[in-house]
């Protein structure tokens, strides 16, 4: 916050170009204008400071609302290219991991290979994903999966070998055999594995995402990528430094508030959490 | 009333004697309290049973007979590391012998089931499921109707006095309670025998002393065929109809003590307390015999000098 203030002060006392560099008023008036609000926080101080005076033929689309502004729309389209990208990433990763688990030849070959392929930042997939799929949502969802069921995979694979083995012994002398022990046993003791590898998913998903969408472009679904490549284009800095807050915020919320917060009772149920 | 209540035998390690002695012990055995035709249920029988896991140059078990009668306490003492755990995973069905056969009432035993219910040392409860829902886990498995599992829990909860808790987590337990968790978990599956595997060595001595009461009470109760694992000689003299004493390197099976005093056990009393003793002596002379043998085949390389005098070694275990 006092950074912040001070570089306002700053930008205001030395008279920067915003279009170089943006203070913080000009960011907030991007991110509102991106919203269908449009302010004038950084406009010099005067009377009718932070509203701005409109030139006609402007109130048209300050009329439309903020759920139909452009930033609305492409959070929407984001976050549905999210949840189906992440949900077939997850149950690839989830199968994966759980054969890797089971077969130790399976993972002797696959491990490795997975390791290799979560290293290759996803954005490498682009590439390939425009000369077999095209530049559709086919494309974008490929580099998703691409970055993050590797990750799935692996840290799946890792929590179910810490399971210990006691588990599967009592439940096998208490009479679980087959699918039940799997049901009723080994998938509820992997549930702290599974929660803390949906939330490492999660992130590669997203990051994933975020690359893939800054470089595609689905001219129908124009997602939060492709707002931050749209600043660029327009030489728009506020913008883009608007649009990567929000990219941060996002991420950050549903990892605090979503996943870490399943994390958390799964833990607690567990007897885990410190 | 009874008279001389401690007879004690030195065994050969002869297979073929062994067959006829336990047989002889189920005749002087107390009638089964509980005519419930239950009576015959739970004999079980290792028969010449060896183990050697891969990569050991020494068995973990070697030729070991034993056989626990229906409603029989049978109590398994020995070092540490002497194949007491081996033992009874095998009578669990875990693991399968080089040789030799494992049986319960004439049935061969070929994997894990609910009519051989084991307690683990470390409780082996699952952490998802609350203190009533481990206990019901095995009658789900089973199949039984979830009205008639309802009572059942209940019953087994009551057992083990830990009504109240029926509904907390088992992390929310004490290391006391999740025994007697273990032990009602165990007991709701209504089994032919109970394995024991050092089920209260991680407890406080305190904590410990009362679930040795509660299970002598539980047995009185039940009387349930027993096979009860421990590395500690106190609490196979408190448990014990019959004490089997396990040599190590390679786990045989040394010497069995039957000790005829009446359960409960109450060791306030001094006539007790010199049985107890006098028992405590000879196990505890078999066992510090056996530690020291194994100290010289571990330490004679190095040291041949001074072996009794290494308490770590002399006293581990008892
Ligand atoms: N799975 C195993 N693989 C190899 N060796 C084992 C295994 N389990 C036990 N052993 C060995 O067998 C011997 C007996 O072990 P165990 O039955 O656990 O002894 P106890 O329960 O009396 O302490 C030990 O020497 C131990 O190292
Ligand atoms: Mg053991």
């Amino acid at each position: 916050m006092l950074i912040l203030a001070l570089w306002e002060t700053a930008y205001r006392v030395i008279g920067w170009k915003p279009w170089l560099f943006p203070a913080p008023s000009h960011v907030l008036d991007a991110l509102l204008g991106l919203m269908n609000i449009h302010t004038g926080f950084g406009e010099p101080i005067s009377a009718h400071w932070p509203r701005v005076i409109l030139e006609p033929g402007q109130h048209v689309r300050l009329l439309s609302p903020w759920w139909g502004s452009p930033l609305m729309k492409a959070i929407l389209v984001s976050g549905v290219r999210l949840l189906e990208g992440f949900a077939i990433s997850v149950a690839l990763g989830a199968i994966l991991g759980l054969l890797m688990w089971r077969f130790i030849e399976l993972d002797r070959f696959l491990g490795p290979l997975l390791l290799g392929l979560q290293t290759l930042p996803s954005v490498c997939w682009v590439p390939l994903a425009i000369l077999t799929l095209g530049i559709n949502e086919w494309g974008i969802l490929f580099v998703l999966i691409m970055g993050s069921f590797s990750a799935i995979a692996l840290v799946l694979r890792d929590g179910l070998r810490n399971i210990p083995p006691l588990y599967p012994r009592a439940g096998m002398m208490m009479g679980a055999r087959g699918w039940r022990l799997y049901y009723y046993v080994l998938l509820p003791a992997s549930l702290p594995a599974l929660a803390s590898s949906l939330r490492t998913g999660f992130s590669f998903a997203w990051r994933s995402l975020m690359g893939a969408e800054l470089i595609f472009v689905v001219d129908k679904w124009r997602g939060l990528g492709f707002l931050l490549e749209a600043g660029r284009e327009f030489s728009d800095v506020a913008q883009v430094v608007a649009v990567m807050i929000v990219m941060v915020v996002i991420g950050m919320l549903a990892d605090r508030w979503l996943f870490a917060i399943v994390q958390r009772r799964v833990q607690t149920r567990f007897g885990l959490a410190t | 009333m009874r008279a001389n209540l401690v007879s004690i035998k030195a065994i050969e390690p002869t297979p073929s004697e062994d067959d006829a002695l336990p047989q002889l012990h189920a005749d002087q055995r107390i009638a089964n309290a509980s005519g419930d035709g239950s009576s015959g249920r739970g004999r079980l029988v290792l028969k010449n049973v060896s183990k050697n896991f891969p990569g050991s140059t020494v068995h973990a078990l070697r030729d070991v007979d034993l056989v626990c009668d229906p409603g029989e306490f049978v109590v398994v003492v020995g070092p540490s590391g002497c194949g007491k755990s081996t033992l009874l995973n095998m009578a669990a069905g875990m693991i399968k012998p080089d040789n030799g056969t494992v049986s319960l009432d004439n049935q061969p035993i070929r994997a894990p089931g609910p009519e051989r219910a084991m307690v683990f040392q470390d409780h082996g409860l699952f952490p998802w499921l609350t203190a009533a829902q481990n206990i019901e886990f095995g009658l789900k498995m089973a199949g039984v109707p979830r009205s008639d599992r309802a009572a059942r829990v209940d019953a087994a909860l009551k057992l083990v006095h830990l009504a109240p808790k029926r509904d907390l987590l088992i992390h929310e337990l004490s290391g006391g309670m999740r025994q007697r968790v273990a032990i009602a978990r165990a007991l709701v599956m209504e089994p032919a025998v109970l394995l024991m595997d050092e089920p209260f060595a991680a407890l406080d001595a305190q904590t410990r002393t009362l679930l040795h009461e509660q299970l002598q009470e539980l047995w009185v109760r039940t009387r349930k065929t027993i096979l009860f694992v421990t590395h500690s000689v106190g609490e196979a003299v408190r448990l014990a109809d019959r004490i089997i004493v396990l040599h190590a390197h390679p786990g045989r099976i040394r010497r069995e003590i039957k000790v005829d005093l009446a359960h409960p056990r109450n060791f306030d009393s001094a006539d007790i307390t010199q049985l107890v003793r006098t028992v405590r002596k000879e196990i505890e002379d078999e066992v510090n015999r056996v530690n020291a043998e194994m100290a010289e085949t571990y330490w004679k390389p190095q040291a041949p000098g001074d072996l009794g005098a290494d308490p770590g070694v002399m006293g581990d275990g008892i």
